[in-house]
């Protein structure tokens, strides 16, 4: 085991004893077939410049000084290539992220193991111990904590639980990986809001535009609307339309009118149609709070064709959970829940099987009578009607709920002095 | 009609453009004026009259040399100078300074509490009560978080100020001589004048500033693209503040000064409000130093803890509860209780005890600026925008003028008389 922290300014000698300079940094090569990357060379300061020696070439990595097999003049500089790291360069004191605890720290260390001859990163050091350690005080404080009784934590994590943050390394390739991507959207929100400004930015970037729409949903619109500032217009665009047509109405409303005006024409015309129409009513009417992604079906089909539809559009729908009736001319006639649906004979028809009794809500309802009808009749969702009882939409329970209960869990800018 | 506004259009997006990216560089300019900066300039004009006015002149441009660097600091890298530092520096450098930070808030804590103190005590309050009353709000301030709104209310309240500069004015001081002595350096070379001349320094350049700036701008998330407005912003907010600091240096001259009268308390400092509002000048003096002294009670320990939390990285929740930011909460506790129970002891002078967390500033300043020259030179870091020749020689020019004032401090103090 070894620490970066103590490697960095050790002195290295070559052969023949002659001092070639000291460590200012070690380079890390990311392996297809570890999870670990694996350290390759280090950077050594001779006459003011870097001179990389390959790890092959050192005879002992952790040693009060370090030999070198070779003479200088024999050494073939390392070549550094794209998705190397330099450990002190851009890894030590930066912010990385947690993705097991889902947070942004700052390395204080790095731990180095050795397995077969070879060293690898094995873990971050995060905790106060590193910070110690850093200033030559870990043995001091290790006592002292012992004579008190209380060992210090040592906060490590492993390196396969990190990520870096993209920003700062102009070689590294800017795309999150699978660790990041994979991330529930609620706990990506929770990073960004840990990050600053540029580095959000950086971040968001680095995703793909589905992942992008399913955190922007996570915070709450005065938050979106900051983020994607720096966002050109085409990429804001694309991620409107991946995001429900209530949300992106939401971030829409929060925008500049000019911009908001360029973004809908940039959308594809459905969903802009779609966004259209949610904001011309007020935010916080029933209007204002539904999506137009519902499932609605003709009272003359089957079970059996209605499964077909579900299998074709269950994708664009918020819920498929309860499927609406409706006539030609939009007229909500009925409504069925899946169990229903499963629970019916294929071939029986829908108009026998649904519930003619429906709850709904009109457009001009506010958010707090839907939240009302919502908890009352314990639904998950709950049709928009107008006054000819056509449908427009559909408030689902978590939007119609989050209205009344303080949205603390919802990210919002982190402005330092609020 | 609609033809001029148009014609205007790139003159409109420009105003528009400098109104959204102003506000750190004033208001941190305003907060420059706090319970230090209030006495700081009124001894200097009571005890010295206009001689020290040249040197607030030069004292400005330091300013702005020295906001401009960190307002391009957080602009180009988006990041707080603790965070930089951290970064670029290291664990051991990023100790000392956080160190010098702390000790340095800590001092000017104690100081916004002496200036509560001090004007309660001209409404006839005694400072056992007036103290903790003030911590205790200060410190539900923070938690219950509602800073926005109090800071409106400081920068309306901060009008006030303009009550110096017309009283400065009405006080009818012999314009002439003002404008001579601005013009002509004078130094003497006894330990109160030099103590004194590095305290302007440290109370105008107070190293808090810098980190506040920085943070307020990077929190904000100026583009590079506007950088020449964020300097707008910054040099306008350091012209205004120190405009006012020369208004009260006359102010205080012209009354104090040229009556022989002497400044030990916060009642005598008030004599240069008496040309405007007579008999309510200590009146009018105690509300501004009220107002300055507990919009910056507030102010540094929250920056301070958000400074610390940011280098070490420790968690600075929003919320601000005891459980999730344990170290974030105990900080900013820490020097509000720390700050009032310093005062709360038996001090003889109010007046010296802000005055000398000032000169404190004054004396780490230098540590500060080198570190900020080191991280502005670095080309990684900035790209295009590092530090100009002819800007590194002025600002090491300061540096060294620094030091070598604080050597002299420290002479003139220890072996008084030796120079003279």
């Amino acid at each position: 085991m070894a620490y970066l922290s103590e490697l960095l300014g050790k002195p290295v000698a070559d052969i023949d004893g002659n001092k070639i300079g000291t460590i200012t940094d070690v380079i890390a090569s990311p392996r297809a077939d570890a999870l670990h990357p694996q350290i390759a060379a280090i950077a050594v300061k001779r006459k003011g410049v870097d001179f990389l020696i390959p790890y092959a070439d050192i005879a002992v990595l952790v040693a009060p000084a370090v030999p070198v097999s070779k003479r200088i003049a024999d050494i073939i500089q390392y070549q550094v290539s794209e998705s190397d790291l330099y450990l002190a360069r851009d890894v030590l004191d930066k912010q990385i992220i947690d993705t097991n605890g889902m947070r942004v720290v700052r390395v204080n260390d790095l731990d180095l193991a050795r397995v077969n001859n070879a060293f690898y990163i094995a873990n971050l050091d995060i905790g106060s111990m590193g910070l110690l350690r850093r200033l030559g005080l870990a043995s001091v404080a290790s006592k002292v904590a012992v004579k008190l009784g209380r060992p210090l934590s040592s906060g490590v994590i492993a390196w396969h639980d990190t990520e870096l943050l993209p920003g700062d390394q102009p070689m590294r390739l800017k795309v999150a990986s699978d660790k990041i991507t994979d991330l529930h959207p609620a706990d990506l929100a929770e990073i960004i809001s840990d990050l600053s400004r540029s580095e959000s930015s950086k971040f968001l970037e680095s995703l793909d535009i589905k992942t992008v729409a399913d955190a922007l949903e996570e915070v709450e619109p005065e938050y979106q609307a900051s983020l994607v500032e720096g966002m050109t217009d085409e990429k804001v665009a694309d991620v409107l339309e991946e995001m429900s047509p209530d949300a992106a109405a939401d971030l829409l409303a929060e925008l500049p009118e000019e911009r908001s005006e360029d973004l809908l024409n940039l959308m594809q015309h459905e969903d802009a149609r779609d966004v259209r129409e949610l904001l011309t009513y007020a935010v916080d009417s029933a209007g204002g709070l539904m999506t137009t992604e519902y499932v609605a079906v003709r009272p003359d089909l089957t079970a059996a064709q209605v499964m077909e539809v579900l299998r074709e559009t269950a994708n664009e729908a918020e819920t498929i959970f309860y499927v609406y009736v409706t006539e030609a001319d939009e007229r909500l006639v009925g409504v069925f829940s899946l169990q229903n649906l499963v629970l019916a004979k294929p071939d029986r028809r829908v108009n026998d099987f649904m519930h003619h009794r429906i709850v709904t809500v009109m457009l001009e309802d506010t958010q707090d009578e839907v939240a009302q009808v919502v908890a009352k009749y314990n639904l998950l969702a709950v049709p928009v009607v107008d006054e000819q009882h056509r449908m427009h939409g559909i408030v689902t329970a978590d939007d119609a709920l989050d209205k009344i209960i303080p949205t603390a869990w919802k990210k919002r800018i982190p402005k330092l002095y609020r | 009609m609609t033809r001029l506004w148009n014609r205007l259009k790139p003159f409109r997006t420009r105003i528009l453009l400098l109104l959204a990216v102003i506000g750190p560089g004033i208001i941190t300019a305003n907060v420059d004026n706090d319970a230090g900066g209030i006495t700081t300039y009124s001894v200097a004009g009571a005890r010295y009259g206009y001689s020290l006015l040249w040197m607030l002149v030069l004292v400005t441009l330091a300013l702005i040399i020295v906001q401009e660097m960190s307002a391009r600091l957080g602009v180009v890298t988006g990041k707080g100078l603790a965070a930089l530092i951290r970064e670029r520096l290291g664990v051991r450098w990023t100790t000392i300074i956080i160190g010098i930070l702390l000790i340095a808030n800590l001092a000017n804590t104690v100081s916004e509490f002496a200036g509560i103190a001090a004007s309660m005590e001209i409404f006839g309050v005694s400072k056992y009560i007036s103290v903790p009353i003030a911590a205790i709000a200060v410190w539900f301030l923070i938690v219950k978080g509602s800073y926005k709104s109090v800071e409106r209310v400081f920068l309306v309240a901060s009008v006030i100020y303009l009550a110096y500069v017309i009283s400065g004015f009405m006080a009818n001081p012999p314009w002439a001589a003002v404008l001579k002595e601005t013009l002509t350096p004078t130094f003497k070379l006894e330990s109160g004048y030099v103590a004194l001349f590095i305290t302007v320094i440290g109370t105008t350049i107070a190293p808090w500033m810098q980190f506040y700036q920085q943070s307020a701008i990077a929190d904000k998330g100026i583009s590079v693209s506007v950088l020449p407005y964020e300097r707008l912003d910054v040099i306008i907010g350091c012209f205004f503040t120190d405009i006012v600091a020369a208004f009260i240096m006359i102010g205080c001259a012209a009354t104090i000064y040229a009556h022989n009268l002497p400044i030990e308390s916060a009642a005598d400092a008030a004599r240069a409000l008496a040309p405007l509002a007579g008999p309510f000048a200590t009146v009018l003096f105690a509300l501004g130093l009220l107002n300055a002294s507990v919009f910056s009670a507030a102010i540094l320990p929250l920056s301070t803890a958000y400074a610390v939390c940011e280098a070490f990285g420790w968690e600075s929740a929003v919320n601000r509860n005891l459980r999730e930011a344990p170290i974030f909460f105990g900080i900013y506790t820490a020097l509000i209780v720390l700050g009032a129970l310093i005062i709360l002891l038996p001090i003889k002078s109010l007046i010296d005890a802000m005055l000398a967390s000032q000169t404190l500033n004054g004396v780490l300043l230098p540590i500060i600026l080198i570190v900020m020259l080191r991280l502005i030179n670095d080309k990684r870091l900035m790209g295009k925008y590092v530090n100009g020749r002819i800007f590194n020689i002025i600002s090491w020019a300061m540096v060294i003028v620094l030091i070598f004032l604080t050597g002299v401090l420290v002479v003139t103090s220890t072996f008084p008389g030796l120079l003279s």
